[in-house]
């Protein structure tokens, strides 16, 4: 099997995820042929692969070009990270102007917005994450040989949570966990705005493990991707509301205000960009 | 992307021509080298570009103070952590929280963690390729080249890296991008039973760690005769620093000159201010320079100048007998390999440190921030450098402005100073081999430079 990597508009942190997957990851390569990888391999050219691995959303012409030769030479593409599956943080908001560089530097051009990677390329498998952790990226390599299954996870990141939560009135609302939260408890039960109830789940909670919110960087659950009547800004009124015993209004007020940071990962995703117009007045 | 070597496109400039080298491989994100050449076929100049901008920094203008942190942790997929530290520590600057003492044990411990565990990434996949098959073809010379062939010695590694990954794992919760650190301290302490598996954990790494030193020294010093030219490092390095020691959350910024000349010691605040940014037409990566230092050296090199201090008495140990080799100052181009495995060690040491003298777990984990209109600067050192991040609010907790460097801008000027020496040297034609190109970017390599740190 030939197997590449490509980073388009990312930060390498999909890379390192894969890499930091140490000798599992290399040993596996080496029963291969790595076709491209300019993280691993000094070869320059993109050649025919069995399977691309590509990060990064797709950001200026450059990276358009790299998109369009993927899909002119691969068989199989796996978006990995967020930044490939739904566009990510670069495309949070619309575009702003770049540096001021001179035309005829050869430098790539700005494209208007940020695009996810199947705007271009047809996606076998899509991975969101930011990063998607190593063993779950390494799966799914291992899954496109047909020694398994893709890994799936149709779960919120609530599912694999081990905190428990309580039905009880919260008095703010806050990003911060101020001097910390008691290990076990829901962290929307001290009125932290963890976006865990709609957000996929596969990472293993790992932030609110920690006593850090969720911010959503798998994107929404197969829940709110596969209905119309969803949404990850309508689900989590309806969760906090539900689990706060809060009154609908005062939570749609306080969300609507940090409504950005709901879609910080997903905003250039033309699935969720619908959902936002639908629910959200004034988007 | 479809430029090889052998496929160079070449356009009238200066009177002369221009060779692109693209993409420069094994380095974080997306750049080229270009090689402008005089009417008379001479190498002119060698630069490298960053052919990439995502404009993170601008994201976070108009945010909740609170959110940007976790936000700009993806500037970079490396060194994401450190820059997320220094997001807090600049809001913590300026909102005046006090961070409280058990969430600076916990920040220091991580920052040890994540930067070994950083360096290790660089050496297997970076480093080792180039000091254990400089000469080979570029099919094999990569890791899984040298995984065919010498198994163990990269099981070795891959184990202290493993070990770290486990580590941190347990600590913060993720590698790459945790949510562990906050603005006012840390989201939670690590229970005993945590902190002692990280020791363990260490502890069991001690073996392949001499092992894996030895390697590198034997190849570096090989390679030192068979490989490099004499070029030499000259400007200024530059590191955070505790009492002139190297310390990633040092709060001062001490500046030293390869050659003669007294140091200088900054704040943050300072550094700030003296920095002159001097934008390119050819490269989205603006070069950052001081008043007084034109060329800045900063990341695993310059630390390594400045010596480890006497409590990792091994790191210490094994800087010393690197001067004794080599001279001071420490100023060839494949040294910066060897600073990135001392500073593993280093890391080593200090992480084991920490966890032997770790006061009762638990304590308080954060201070709240309160939010009045005010500005921040703070100063990190991450694997690869100084970064500096300086921040405005206002009074309802919403930034106003916002400002990052990364080591790559301070880099920048002396990296290609550095590859235009080596390009007059080893380029001889506009016709550029494989051999020519792996020592161009060799070059550039020893600066580990990253990219999508470097344009934010």
């Amino acid at each position: 099997m030939y197997i590449a990597t490509v980073a388009l508009c990312a930060c390498g942190g999909c890379h390192n995820s894969l890499l930091a997957a140490g000798e599992p990851f290399v040993s596996l390569l080496s029963e291969h042929t790595i076709s491209f990888s300019s993280y691993l391999f000094d070869r320059r050219t993109i050649s025919p692969s069995d399977v691309v691995l590509a990060t990064g959303g797709i950001r200026n012409h450059e990276e358009l070009e790299i998109a369009r030769e993927i899909e002119r030479t691969s068989r199989k593409v796996i978006a990995v990270g967020s930044c490939a599956v739904y566009g990510g943080l670069p495309g949070a908001r619309d575009r702003e102007e770049p540096p001021a560089v001179s035309e005829g530097a050869g430098l790539p051009e700005m494209l208007e917005n940020v695009m996810p990677l199947d705007s271009i390329v047809g996606v076998e498998l899509y991975l969101p994450g930011c990063p998607p952790p190593p063993g779950l990226i390494l799966e799914s390599l291992k899954s496109l040989e047909g020694r398994y299954e893709p890994p799936h996870f149709d779960g919120t990141v609530c599912s694999e949570c081990p905190r428990t939560v309580e039905v009880k009135p919260v008095k703010s609302w806050s990003l911060h966990p101020g001097c910390g939260v008691p290990e076990g408890s829901c962290l929307l039960n001290h009125g932290l705005l963890c976006l865990g109830p709609v957000t996929r789940g596969g990472c293993l909670a790992a932030c609110p493990l920690e006593g850090s919110i969720c911010i959503g960087c798998r994107g929404p659950s197969d829940m709110v991707l596969s209905s119309q009547l969803h949404s990850m800004y309508s689900d989590m009124v309806k969760y906090v509301t539900l689990s706060t015993a809060s009154r609908r209004e005062k939570v749609e007020k306080k969300l609507s205000a940090v409504l950005e940071t709901i879609y910080l990962f997903t905003r250039r995703d033309p699935v969720i960009r619908a959902k936002v117009k639908e629910r959200v007045p004034g988007e | 992307m479809s430029n090889d070597v052998s496929n160079l496109e070449g356009s009238e400039e200066l009177g002369g021509q221009k060779v692109r080298l693209y993409p420069v491989t094994r380095i974080q994100g997306r750049a080229d080298i270009e090689i402008i050449f005089t009417p008379y076929h001479e190498v002119s100049e060698a630069r490298f570009r960053a052919l990439e901008v995502r404009g993170l920094d601008r994201l976070a203008v108009g945010m909740p103070a609170l959110r940007v942190p976790q936000v700009l942790s993806r500037i970079c997929g490396s060194c994401g952590p450190f820059h997320q530290l220094a997001s807090c520590m600049a809001l913590e600057n300026a909102t005046g929280a006090v961070l409280p003492a058990a969430a600076g044990t916990v920040r220091e411990l991580l920052c040890w963690l994540w930067l070994a565990h950083s360096h290790l990434l660089s050496i297997i996949y970076t480093v080792l390729p180039d000091l254990a098959l400089p000469m080979s073809d570029m099919a094999v010379r990569n890791i899984t080249g040298i995984y065919m062939v010498e198994q163990e010695a990269v099981s070795r590694l891959f184990r202290i890296q493993a070990a770290f990954a486990e580590a941190l794992g347990t600590v913060a919760g993720t590698l790459v991008h945790p949510a562990m650190v906050v603005p006012g301290g840390v989201s939670s302490i690590p229970d005993v039973r945590t902190l002692s598996h990280t020791a363990e954990l260490l502890e069991g790494c001690e073996d392949d760690l001499r092992e894996t030193l030895r390697l590198l020294e034997m190849l570096i010093k090989r390679d030192a005769q068979m490989t490099f030219t004499g070029t030499t490092l000259e400007g200024h390095y530059m590191a955070a620093t505790v009492e002139g020691v190297p310390f990633p959350l040092g709060d001062e910024v001490t500046v030293k000159p390869f050659g003669e000349g007294e140091p200088v010691v900054l704040s943050h605040r300072q550094l700030l201010d003296g920095m002159v940014e001097a934008p390119v037409q050819w490269s989205y990566l603006v070069p950052v320079s001081l008043k007084g230092a034109d060329h800045l050296l900063t990341g695993p090199l310059s630390r390594m100048n400045m010596g480890y201090g006497p409590d990792t008495k091994w790191a210490d140990l094994e800087c010393n007998k690197c001067v004794e080799q080599w001279g001071r100052p420490l100023d060839r181009e494949f040294l910066a390999y060897m600073a990135l495995m001392l500073e593993v060690i280093r890391a080593w040491e200090k992480s084991r440190l920490l966890l032997e003298e770790w006061s009762p777990a638990g304590g308080v984990a954060c201070a709240a921030p309160e939010f009045s209109a005010a500005s921040g600067v703070s100063v990190v050192d991450s694997p690869r450098g100084v970064i500096l991040h300086s921040v405005s609010v206002d009074g309802s907790g919403i930034v106003e402005a916002y400002k990052v460097v990364s080591p790559l801008q301070f880099n920048c000027p002396m990296m290609n100073r550095h590859l235009s020496g080596i390009a007059r040297k080893v380029v001889t034609g506009i016709e550029i081999t494989d051999a020519v190109a792996q020592r161009l970017q060799f070059a550039v390599r020893a600066f580990n430079p990253c990219v999508p740190c470097g344009t934010h």
